[in-house]
């Protein structure tokens, strides 16, 4: 893991963000999962509960200028981009001060100012979005990348051949990231392409593909951190799949008959939040209570988003005609 | 304060109501003028909308329940409003009249708008015009499709209705120079005769009044029985020579036990009385489905007042005398006539007689006073040759004609009574056996 | 002004006389002359000028950056554009042909559509996607379709149908400023007629229809090719004594009511004649909105629609005009509604 070295040498506080990043993912996503079982929150959800180190390892290594766009288990990947865990909680309560005013609820979060174009209930509904989002950048010399994150499952629609081979003829600044968590909703990946990588894929756009342990945060970064270099400076895209795991079901009500418990425990055991504090106390960044520290303050942290979703106003429906037209 | 939603009384006749279906379940809002809840009475269906905005806090009757007019059936107020739990009971209000009179105008109304050219034919563009025009829609003819009424026909009416004359109306119109679209039409659907042209007549504003008092009663009443009951009538013609001549006899006798003159009328209560008590079947009543057999025999007579018909009852007349009967059918009718008859006294008849003999009426088809089975109508007694044992001699012949309801009684029972009525006055003797 | 623009040719001496397809190309020159945001993309755009030679000759004045010339990838073209439009340019998208927008629903219905209201507001996708529809080119099923109705249906979208060179040139400019996804159809057939068009650049606003005829008896609310064949069927009318209004709409979405049921008021009689299969079409949301409004009152005959067979567009050129209404069949069922048939 050598090269990885460079991130050992960051500062010890952004070191400590990104632990604090992931377990604030996971404390949300936790949260909502309790919040669905309770009945207090409505629709469906997707938790990344276990995918957390692509989601932080991928944003971390953008500028804030850098755009986004998102999946259906995209709680991970707005909170990376620096959302506000208290209006994305209040958007699953549905409420006003949501951050889509309560219309648009987990599946549709967006943080335009952020850079997040938003989140996206079709699957690989998003990827032409970010081409799109990389032509402007490209057009306008604007000098930002668009990071398109999509799962193993949107690599076998019909839009991710079409934006890919289209970012990839006008050469334009975008980093597909495939987020293999092994299981389109039941299906598993191995059954569903006949090859070993989606990032093999690559091959066939004339882009660079790479394979990379997404349990795995500085391995995550350090291929994240190459791929921006290259596209910024206008080499075009780049593919990224990132092997993980979602610990939990699909959505609500998946009883996983798909997968066996011992899998499970075998991922787990990947659990990447604990592989990267780990690796931080035993190189002596960090002691172990300071690690307790992060691990209580996220989690509190949550605690007070909830209580924010929970004492912010419904939204009247005098709002329901806004914002269907400019 | 939370107020309460009651039972309207919705018609005169109407003692209580059956909850059809509420519109709305406790706790829903409730705005004025929204419907809350369908009754039906003896007479319609109808909604019956919410006086008062705020929420529906309670329901007390669930649908298809019976409630006694004025019945408080639920409460409309603020949420969290206490109410009472329990259903309470009708009589707690105070002043049951003032509240369910307003709803009873916009059902007649209802009732109305939807009869009125409801099955014809138009165009809505038709059916405006006619609206704006006044011109019935039924009275005219439509060149669309199967009859459609188009705007143009309606326009055409109008006009027609405007300048229909006869030709001499149009001759004399020419000769004096008369727009006759100015003249007023005093001939058949308005048409403009000679006579309104040399002479136009003063135009006068026609004066509507709504229904109200006893003619909105009478209205109801024979609507209801005419539109509900199926009527059948049977006339006879009555020799009345032998029940005149007994009355020649107890003239004197009964003015001078009551001072007042016996009339054919009492004769005919009498008489009648006596007949029905002979014919059960034809004694009766019907009311929500279940047919009751008259015992004691009151009988209504038809009044003409000023103020419309009014049907005063003579009661327990099968007990009563003569004598008897003439004093309280000759007071009762006179206090009918004068106002001055206790409202008690207008209802609970058994039977009906309604006589027009003093017109030159010789018969007519009486509407049944319910919920009673049967109604009597008596026309004008005459002089007629008639043939008796081969000869042909003159004889005081009445008609009279019989009203039935024919879901309580069939024709021939109902033949049966007017037989024996008919033989009891032309052989009044049987009345003492 | 734009009603006598239609069969405007004896005016060719005085004015400047061009068609339909060249008036979207001047609008689209003139726009992106004016605004650097703005470029087009699509299939066979750059040298080869478009399946219809729309852009003929425009690469050469933009060049490659601004008239990109896409792969056969209608999701990720569509898709791409509403990206852009996320992130600031003004893109237009050329669809080859509008049957082709099955390919892009997914990215007009659930992106495009829906973006600004699922994200609370935040966030425009001021886009044009321009596409040629229609029959009459024996080109049989699948390329030949009218299919506004589907797009007509999802909130969020904007369409527009013009059915003269001149309004083309003032609704696209409408439609390029708007910032909403915009769905522009331009009937095949109309590409090359010709009228007399203002050559400096115009707008006309989304959302007005145009009389196009003025007239007493009946209403003709047509769109595209059917507002010329409801024109014709009117000057033919009018030798029997009937006098008809000509309605064209030229936005579905938004649509001018006001004007449609003004006409209806005056007429009592209306007719709505649109070339996309009967069942279904957008033709039944017009004769619906006349059934709710003030005009009700007013109608003296059933309100009457003239579409398309539902059946797919047939190759033979007798059974493709057979599907869709023609002048005949529009002045028969003007004739119904005026003799009270």
């Amino acid at each position: 893991m050598t090269q990885a070295d460079w991130m050992w040498a960051e500062p010890k506080e952004k070191l400590v963000d990104w632990l604090g990043q992931m377990w604030t993912v996971r404390w949300f996503d936790e949260k909502v999962d309790e919040f669905f079982a309770k009945g207090m929150i409505h629709g469906t959800t997707h938790l990344c509960v276990g995918q957390e180190a692509s989601a932080v390892g991928v944003c971390a290594m953008l500028e804030d200028k850098d755009k986004i766009t998102s999946t259906h288990r995209g709680h991970g990947h707005c909170i990376a981009k620096g959302a506000d865990p208290d209006r994305m909680m209040a958007e699953l309560f549905g409420r006003e001060t949501g951050y889509c005013k309560g219309k648009g609820g987990s599946m549709h979060i967006a943080d335009v100012e952020k850079g997040n174009l938003g989140a996206n209930g079709i699957v690989g509904g998003g990827i032409p979005l970010a081409v799109g989002a990389a032509l402007t950048s490209k057009m306008r010399q604007e000098g930002y990348i668009t990071v398109c994150f999509f799962g193993d499952g949107a690599a076998n629609e019909g839009s991710f051949h079409e934006a890919v081979n289209l970012a990839a003829i006008w050469d334009l600044p975008v980093i597909f990231v495939c987020e293999n968590n092994q299981y389109g909703m039941s299906g598993p990946v191995k059954d569903m392409v006949k090859i070993e990588n989606i990032a093999d894929r690559a091959a066939g756009y004339g882009i660079p593909g790479h394979v990379v342990d997404g349990n795995n945060l500085p391995e995550v970064m350090t291929v994240m951190k190459e791929a921006v270099e290259y596209t910024r400076n206008g080499s075009g895209p780049v593919l990224i799949e990132a092997k993980t795991y979602r610990w939990k079901g699909h959505s609500k009500s998946d009883a996983k008959k798909y997968r066996t418990r011992e899998e499970e425990k075998e991922w787990k055991d990947k659990d990447p939040i604990r592989f990267f504090q780990d690796a931080l106390i035993e190189r002596g960044i960090i002691t172990a209570e300071e690690a307790e520290t992060v691990k209580k303050d996220t989690k509190a942290r949550i605690e007070r988003s909830v209580e924010f979703a929970e004492q912010s106003p419904e939204p009247s429906k005098d709002t329901l005609l806004e914002d269907v037209y400019a | 304060m939370a107020k309460e939603v009651f039972m309207p009384k919705l018609s005169s006749t109407m003692e209580t109501g059956t909850l059809l279906q509420w519109f709305k379940q406790e706790g829903d809002p409730v705005e004025v003028g929204e419907p809350l809840l369908e009754v039906m009475t003896d007479k319609i269906n109808i909604e019956v909308e919410a006086y008062e905005e705020g929420v529906l806090l309670k329901r007390y009757y669930d649908e298809d329940e019976e409630v006694p007019v004025n019945g408080i059936v639920g409460y409309i107020g603020e949420e969290g409003e206490e109410v009472p739990e329990e259903r309470p009971g009708a009589e707690s209000k105070s002043e049951p009249e003032s509240v369910p009179e307003t709803p009873a105008p916009k059902a007649e109304e209802q009732t109305a708008g939807t009869e009125k050219d409801g099955g014809v034919r138009a165009t809505p563009a038709a059916r405006r015009l006619s609206r704006d025009s006044g011109v019935e829609l039924s009275l005219v003819e439509g060149s669309g499709a199967r009859g459609r009424i188009h705007a143009a026909d309606v326009h055409a009416a109008a006009d027609k209705q405007q300048t229909r004359s006869t030709p001499l109306a149009k001759k004399e119109a020419e000769a004096n120079n008369v727009d006759l679209s100015a003249v007023k039409g005093s001939g058949s659907y308005g048409k403009i005769t000679r006579a309104d042209v040399t002479s136009p007549p003063v135009e006068k504003e026609l004066q509507s009044e709504p229904l109200q008092g006893v003619r909105k009663v009478v209205a109801e009443r024979m609507q209801q029985s005419a539109g509900e009951v199926p009527h059948v009538t049977l006339h006879t013609e009555i020799d009345m020579e032998a029940a005149m001549e007994l009355r020649t006899q107890l003239l004197p006798v009964i003015e001078k036990q009551t001072g007042q003159r016996l009339s054919v009328t009492e004769l005919l209560i009498f008489v009648g009385s006596r007949a029905l008590k002979k014919h059960p079947d034809v004694h009766a009543s019907m009311a929500d489905n279940r047919v009751t057999k008259q015992s004691s025999v009151h009988m209504g007579v038809a009044v003409a007042t000023d103020r419309g018909l009014l049907v005063p009852v003579i009661r327990h007349t099968e007990a009563k005398g003569l004598a008897e009967l003439v004093t309280e059918t000759k007071q009762t009718a006179a206090a009918a006539r004068n106002g001055s008859l206790p409202g008690k006294e207008l209802s609970g008849s058994t039977f009906t007689i309604s006589n027009l003999g003093m017109y030159a009426v010789d018969h007519f088809t009486p509407i049944i006073n319910q919920p009673e089975a049967a109604i009597l109508g008596v026309g004008r007694m005459q002089e007629k040759p008639v043939v008796i044992n081969g000869e042909i001699v003159v004889r005081r012949m009445m008609g009279v004609s019989l009203s039935f309801d024919h879901r309580i009684i069939d024709g021939a029972p109902a033949a049966a009574f007017l037989t024996d009525f008919k033989q009891m006055l032309e052989q009044p003797y049987q009345l003492f056996v | 002004m734009q009603s006598s623009a239609v069969n405007s040719s004896n005016n060719k001496e005085t004015t400047r006389s061009i068609t339909f397809a060249e008036a979207v190309r001047e609008a689209l020159s003139q726009e992106m002359r004016e605004d650097q945001d703005v470029f087009i993309l699509g299939e066979d755009i750059g040298v080869y000028g478009g399946a219809f030679g729309v852009t003929r000759g425009m690469i050469e004045e933009f060049g490659p950056e601004r008239i990109r010339n896409t792969p056969i990838s209608e999701a990720a073209i569509t898709g791409a554009a509403i990206g852009s439009a996320l992130t600031g340019m003004k893109p237009v998208v050329e669809l080859q042909f509008s049957d082709f927008i099955t390919i892009a629903m997914d990215q007009l219905a659930n992106q495009a559509a829906k973006l600004r209201y699922m994200y609370g507001g935040k966030g425009n996708v001021p886009m044009v996607l321009r596409t040629p529809s229609g029959s009459g080119t024996g080109a049989a099923a699948q390329h030949s379709q009218s299919l506004e109705a589907w797009v007509a249906h999802v909130p969020g979208l904007k369409v527009v149908q013009p059915s003269t060179a001149s309004d083309a040139k003032g609704l696209l400019k409408a439609a390029i400023a708007d910032p909403n996804p915009v769905i522009f159809y331009e009937h095949k057939l109309l590409y090359k007629t010709e009228e007399h068009v203002p050559e400096a650049a115009y707008t006309i606003p989304l959302g007005e229809a145009d009389v196009k005829r003025e007239g007493t008896d009946v209403t003709i609310v047509a769109t595209a090719v059917m507002v010329h064949k409801a024109l014709e069927a009117a000057e033919k009318l009018a030798e029997e004594g009937i006098d008809v209004e000509v309605i064209d709409p030229r936005t579905l979405v938004p649509l001018d009511e006001q004007t449609i049921v003004d006409s209806v008021k005056k007429t009592g009689k209306v007719i709505v004649v649109h070339e996309a299969v009967k069942r279904g079409g957008y033709g039944g949301e017009i004769a619906s909105m006349i059934a709710e409004s003030e005009a009700f009152d007013y109608l003296d005959a059933p309100v009457r629609r003239l579409g398309a067979l539902p059946i797919p567009v047939p190759y033979n050129p007798a059974l493709e005009r057979a599907m869709v209404p023609q002048v005949d069949d529009i002045m028969q069922v003007a004739r119904d509604s005026v003799h009270r048939r």
